[in-house]
């Protein structure tokens, strides 16, 4: 059976609170990898996790792939919408600042608009953003989802 | 220019398309790796009675077209470029699940590469369809080609 979510203007969306660790950053890379090949891959030396070629590259440390955060960001998506987001969902990060080891990220998001259609669905418009154990807006960005009647 | 390092790549470039079938293994491995619970990525017992996959495995697509198209950089195999890239942007939009046991076309082209604040981008866009022709998800992408700024030495 499917639910059908339904929220108001200006109503918070929790997603996960997650420490950023080597591990998660090498769980994220060696599953892009996998599901790239089709089968097991671990990754290697890349500004994710080896600090020595990070630093080559100009970066202070090695940082966490956006895509850490974009999946964070679209799991919340998924757990408020389900398959309505699965199937007619948007969604737009901008890694405005690097997440580095040791960040307690929060992802958050606010229901922008919630817009009636004429056929009986309704388009949400959610604010995302994830930000640290300070407050300090990391990645921004924005969502949509068109829930069926 | 296809066939070089991702660097390489310009405005215009249309990429050769990537072709393959979407395995359980793939969605429930990417899934795991981004701990997302979802039933509906992990097997076909959810409210759909199929699996699907992430929405955001659009960025894997991305990953294997670059790996088709630019043979001195082929990030999948372990090859590294001149210099890393910094992802910026991702931005994609879902017109229908994939499903397991699919075949899943990705195309895609170079919409234009820029300098901003002293530093060069690169922006994809993306398509994925079935093979039967359904739109699953359009994508866009902007990556910095190196962390440090136009003209810095490496």
């Amino acid at each position: 059976m499917r639910t059908r979510p339904e929220y108001k203007t200006g109503d918070i969306l929790t997603g996960p609170i997650r420490g950023i660790t080597i591990e998660r950053i090498e769980w994220y890379d060696s599953a892009m990898l996998s599901a790239a090949t089709n089968e097991l891959r671990q990754v290697g030396s890349n500004i994710h996790t080896d600090p020595e070629y990070a630093k080559s590259q100009g970066l202070e440390q090695v940082n966490a792939d956006g895509m850490i955060m974009a999946n964070w960001c679209s799991e919340m998506m998924v757990h408020a919408f389900g398959v309505h987001y699965v199937a007619r969902g948007e969604l737009r990060t901008k890694f405005i600042r690097q997440v580095l080891l040791g960040t307690l990220l929060h992802v958050k998001g606010r229901i922008r608009s919630a817009t009636p259609q004429e056929n009986g669905n309704v388009t949400y418009v959610v604010d995302i953003w994830c930000e640290d154990q300070h407050g300090m807006k990391l990645t921004e960005g924005d969502a949509s989802v068109e829930v069926a009647a | 220019m296809l066939g070089g390092y991702i660097s390489d790549l310009d405005k215009g470039d249309v990429f050769e398309p990537v072709e393959y079938e979407l395995t359980p293994f793939m969605c429930t491995e990417y899934a795991h790796g981004v701990e997302e619970s979802s039933e509906l990525f992990h097997s076909d017992l959810n409210e759909i009675g199929r699996q699907a996959r992430p929405p955001t495995m659009i960025h894997v697509d991305k990953m294997r077209i670059l790996e088709k198209n630019c043979l001195k950089e082929q990030r999948i195999a372990g090859m590294k470029g001149p210099d890393a890239r910094i992802h910026y942007e991702y931005h994609a939009k879902q017109h229908s699940p994939a499903y397991v046991g699919e075949k899943l076309i990705v195309t895609g082209h170079i919409v234009d590469k820029y300098v901003l604040r002293d530093r060069q981008y690169l922006w994809y866009f993306l398509e994925v369809q079935t093979a039967d022709g359904r739109l699953v998800t359009t994508y866009n992408d902007r990556t910095l080609l190196r962390f440090k700024k136009v003209g810095e030495a490496r």
